[in-house]
């Protein structure tokens, strides 16, 4: 018998989790990995020591994953993949693979805590094999011991970078360049909010006492802007330019490597809250993001949301929404709660810096003039930048909705998890607007949250 | 817990794996980068996002077609192969 | 445009066809539409081109010349919407269901469609995949399938290319009549004069009839698509079972549904098709879904582990005797209707086009028009504008 239902168990989740049963909510806990901890906590082996090497602070996430492994009260379904979810007179209803069969979820609340996956944009040669995201990268060092390359180039913009090169580091790999597309001096924050976030500046030094140790120095104000294959089909050089700051070309050099690691920092998994009908609003990175109040709730009664959905902000940021979010959901089930101001203050904290770190990493416009027509922008349907300008301007696409209906774009198998992004800022760029709110939304907006074979489908209720 | 060692096949490659990889990071660790070609212009790709969400580093795997080698784990005498197009 | 000679309300298969059989009449035509191209149900159409699903009847008629005049339409404006003519077969496995079907080819077959019934051997043949319980089935090599989004899309730009004009993003709020004729329109963004306006707005052409004081019953039948992950080829035409024509033809609010499978250019495989009277409630019904699901896979066991990627639905336009409305409006001179074509619209485009520019220039039809007459419907209401 369980009160709270809570989907994702990084962060946020396991946080939530805790906090619910703590307050005498018995808590389902959904996850879809093999393992807790979400993007953030992954582990390849028992061995702490050698785990800890990849982390800052797993310590944390011990804590709190063993904590809720040994609560009876937290029921956990790892594995568990939702491939719909609908909202009806209050009633909230999650279909459910687990094990290999549909299960039906209703309940009248719910902590949505689904976390963020890399944002990508796409440039001339992006779809090599050999170019991956730094998630990926690092998920690949986390949470299966493997190094992607030995020669690596980390690049992109964000904070996430730093972690990265210092974990392929920490490996013996190579980082043969670490490159930050923005200008050195926007990681000048406000003297308070470091201040009051002392653990982030341990943290940044930690990265690079790593990063200077490998014998690397960051470059700022320069970027990947094409990669090139071999004669085997696969990665072996990028072309670096020195940008501007609006990320215009100034001037390429060319740099061999096996594996380069490219992200532009998060785009927020918002779309079981899309498909209950919370409300999305646009942040200040243009991503989609779930509108919530201080409580954690959205604009639906009963669901809660917690961690970067809300707004990218980190693993810490996440931390303390999650417990808020936990404890308003057990209140929300006739729990005696009192969410104290404590809970709020440091939330309030975690948030200021998450605002500033978003104000000091934009993706400016000109990574368009990166692009040709060959460009490959909907990797899994094939749609390069050619097709999408056809759309556009000969077939009248003027939305990024018609330009998926017209050229395949984002109807793939990702669904336009990679692509939907980029799609709407082109489509946009082609025919001389502002990208709408609408079209952000409903890039990232998908009714069937996940594949499902049809027969399991046809063998449900 | 030890890792232990477990072997598997990839195409006519015998690939060694740490009990717990995922089929990409087992191919990667063996220097494969090279898992599918795409259908219509038959162009090479691999693991690219590394966390289940790309759907590029499709395999087929004991006979079943888009299975993201950077999400299944490795079993011992999997049979694993270059995935073209949509075919096994 | 000033003063066009035509305005097309709706810029979706229907109404881009209407524009281009006017433009290539030499009328000077503007498209107006409050969406993009194919933003209404031919976004959510399959492409269906058939010949095989109707009865001999003004329809059948219809249809035949319309699947003509799709490929005459295709080599005109130079392909790019995967017109196919890849030929339907259709099935049946009770004995009813058979027999129905055998009376119902040999009466097609004497209205000159071509008809070539299949055992349980000569069906594997064509589609090895078709589950063993088929044992008889019909191929139609008349019926064809296309992208109706790219049909659509690609007809508006030849409408452009040819002269005509194209304003999207502008909502109809009244039309402007005067001693009974049409003189123009007036959207939420500006005011147009025309004396020819044709109401191509499907499911939404009640609500123009309306606005100019008339009446056209269509109403909404709700209709799902599955769609699987690109696979390879196994299903090599359009197959669906015999219960479909009963179906479409059916009055019935509850839920209606029979297995259609087809193959796309893309290799993704669309699965349909159900029909229900449900006004536009849009939300994705999983009941009917899993029912899609389930008669697919009766007719193909091997779809069982093929990916459920998407579902699309759409709301077909239909009139109370299940025939499109394709004439002048009972009241209002002037206002021509092409609408109403439930789950034919697709394959019905061109011959409405055809038969309506050859009624508005006063030219020869290429069939009697009475049957798709607005005047049919008994409730026209006349209002004094």
């Amino acid at each position: 018998m369980h009160n709270v239902v809570i989907i994702g168990a990084g962060p946020a989740g396991l946080s939530a989790a805790l906090s619910a049963a703590a307050a005498g909510a018995p808590v389902l806990l959904l996850d879809n990995n093999p393992r807790l901890g979400g993007q953030y906590w992954r582990t390849f082996t028992e061995d702490t020591d050698r785990e800890r090497s990849q982390h800052f602070d797993l310590d944390t996430g011990l804590i709190l994953m063993n904590a809720v492994k040994a609560r009876k009260d937290i029921e956990v379904w790892s594995g568990a993949q939702i491939w719909s979810a609908s909202h009806q007179q209050g009633v909230n209803t999650l279909r459910v693979i687990y094990q290999g069969i549909e299960k039906i979820i209703n309940t009248k609340n719910l902590v949505i805590c689904t976390g963020a996956y890399d944002r990508t944009l796409p440039f001339p040669g992006w779809d090599i094999p050999g170019i991956m995201t730094p998630g990926g990268v690092q998920s690949l060092l986390k949470g299966h011991g493997v190094l992607a390359g030995k020669k690596v180039v980390v690049a992109g913009s964000g904070p996430f970078l730093l972690p990265v090169a210092a974990g392929v580091i920490k490996s013996g790999g190579t980082v043969l360049e670490l490159l930050e597309a923005n200008k050195s001096r926007r990681w000048l924050l406000s003297p308070l909010t470091l201040l009051e976030n002392i653990s982030k500046i341990k943290e940044a030094f930690y990265y690079i006492k790593t990063i200077s140790e490998g014998k690397l120095r960051a470059r700022f104000g320069q970027a990947v802007v094409a990669a090139h294959r071999g004669d085997n089909g696969e990665l072996n050089s990028v072309d670096i330019a020195v940008i501007n700051r609006n990320f215009k070309i100034k001037k390429i050099r060319n740099v061999k490597c096996d594996v380069a690691a490219i992200g532009w920092g998060f785009t927020a998994d918002t779309s079981i809250a899309g498909a209950l009908g919370c409300k999305q609003v646009i942040a200040k990175d243009d991503g989609v993001v779930v509108l919530v109040n201080d409580d954690q709730q959205t604009s639906i009664t009963g669901v809660f949301a917690a961690g970067e959905i809300t707004g990218i902000g980190g693993s810490e940021l996440s931390m303390a929404e999650g417990v808020i979010a936990g404890l308003a959901a057990a209140k929300y089930v006739g729990c005696n709660v009192n969410i104290l101001k404590a809970h709020r203050k440091r939330r309030a904290k975690k948030q200021r810096f998450a605002d500033a770190l978003i104000k000091s990493y934009p993706v400016k416009s000109g990574w368009k003039s990166w692009l040709n027509d060959q460009t490959v922008i909907c990797r899994c349907e094939e749609v390069n930048l050619s097709d999408l300008k056809h759309a556009i301007k000969e077939l009248g696409a003027t939305d990024s909705r018609t330009a998926k209906l017209l050229t395949r774009c984002g109807m793939g198998l990702c669904q336009g998890r990679v692509c939907g992004r980029s799609v709407v800022d082109l489509v946009a760029d082609e025919i001389k607007i502002s990208p709408t709110d609408t079209d952000r939304i409903s890039a990232v907006n998908r009714p069937i949250i996940s594949p499902i074979p049809l027969g399991v489908l046809a063998a449900g209720e | 817990m030890s890792q232990s060692d477990l072997q598997f096949t990839f195409d006519d490659q015998i690939i060694s794996a740490k009990s717990g990889q995922s089929v990409g990071a087992a191919l990667l660790a063996a220097d494969v980068r090279k898992l599918r070609t795409t259908r219509f212009d038959q162009n090479p790709r691999g693991v690219f996002c590394g966390i289940g969400v790309c759907f590029d580093c499709l395999v087929v795997i004991d006979g079943i077609t888009n299975q993201r080698a950077c999400i299944v784990e490795v079993k011992p005498g999997m049979k694993v192969q270059t995935q073209v197009g949509s075919n096994a | 445009m000033k003063n066009p000679d035509a305005i097309v309300i709706g810029a979706g298969v229907v109404g881009a066809c209407s524009a281009l059989s006017l433009t290539n009449a030499g009328l000077r035509v503007l498209v107006i539409d409050r969406g993009p191209v194919a933003s209404g149900t031919t976004g959510a159409g399959e492409g269906n081109i058939l010949v095989s699903d109707k009865e001999p009847s003004a329809e059948l008629t219809l249809a035949v010349r319309s699947r003509d005049a799709w490929f005459e339409l295709n080599t005109d404006i130079g392909g790019g919407f995967e017109l196919e003519p890849k030929g339907g077969v259709v099935v049946s496995r009770s004995e009813k269901g058979i027999a129905s079907l055998k009376k119902l080819s040999q009466i097609q077959k004497t209205s000159g469609i071509e008809v070539v019934e299949l055992d349980a051997a000569e069906v594997r043949k064509i589609e090895p995949f078709i589950s063993s319980s088929v044992e008889y089935a019909v191929l139609y090599p008349g019926d064809a399938q296309c992208q109706p989004m790219l049909a659509a899309a690609q007809i508006m730009r030849a409408v452009r290319k040819r002269g005509g004009q194209f304003i999207q993003g502008e909502s109809v709020k009244s039309i402007n009549i005067s001693s009974g004729k049409v003189v123009g329109l007036k959207t939420d963004k500006n005011n147009y004069s025309c004396p020819i306006i044709i109401n191509a707005t499907g499911t939404w052409a009640g609500e123009i009839a309306t606005m100019a004081g008339s009446y056209l019953p269509i109403m909404p039948r709700r209709g799902f698509i599955l769609v699987t992950s690109p696979v390879p080829k196994i299903v090599h035409h359009k197959v669906y079972d015999a219960d479909y024509v009963a179906n479409v033809a059916s009055s019935d609010a509850d839920l209606q549904s029979s297995a259609v499978v087809e193959g796309t250019e893309s290799g993704t495989i669309l699965i349909g098709a159900s029909r229900e009277r449900v006004g536009f409630k849009s939300d994705l019904d999983v009941a009917v879904l899993r029912q899609l699901a389930r008669q697919a896979i009766s007719l193909f066991p091997i779809l069982s582990n093929m990916l459920f990627l998407r579902a699309y639905r759409g709301f077909r336009p239909y009139a109370p005797d299940h025939l499109p409305v394709i004439g002048e409006d009972a009241n209002v001179a002037g206002l021509w209707h092409a609408a109403g074509h439930e789950g034919a619209g697709i394959g019905l485009a061109p011959a409405t086009g055809e038969l309506i520019t050859a009624q508005i220039t006063g030219n020869k039809t290429f069939m009697d028009p009475t049957p798709f007459s607005p005047k049919r419907f008994k409730e026209s209401v006349h209002v004094a504008v």
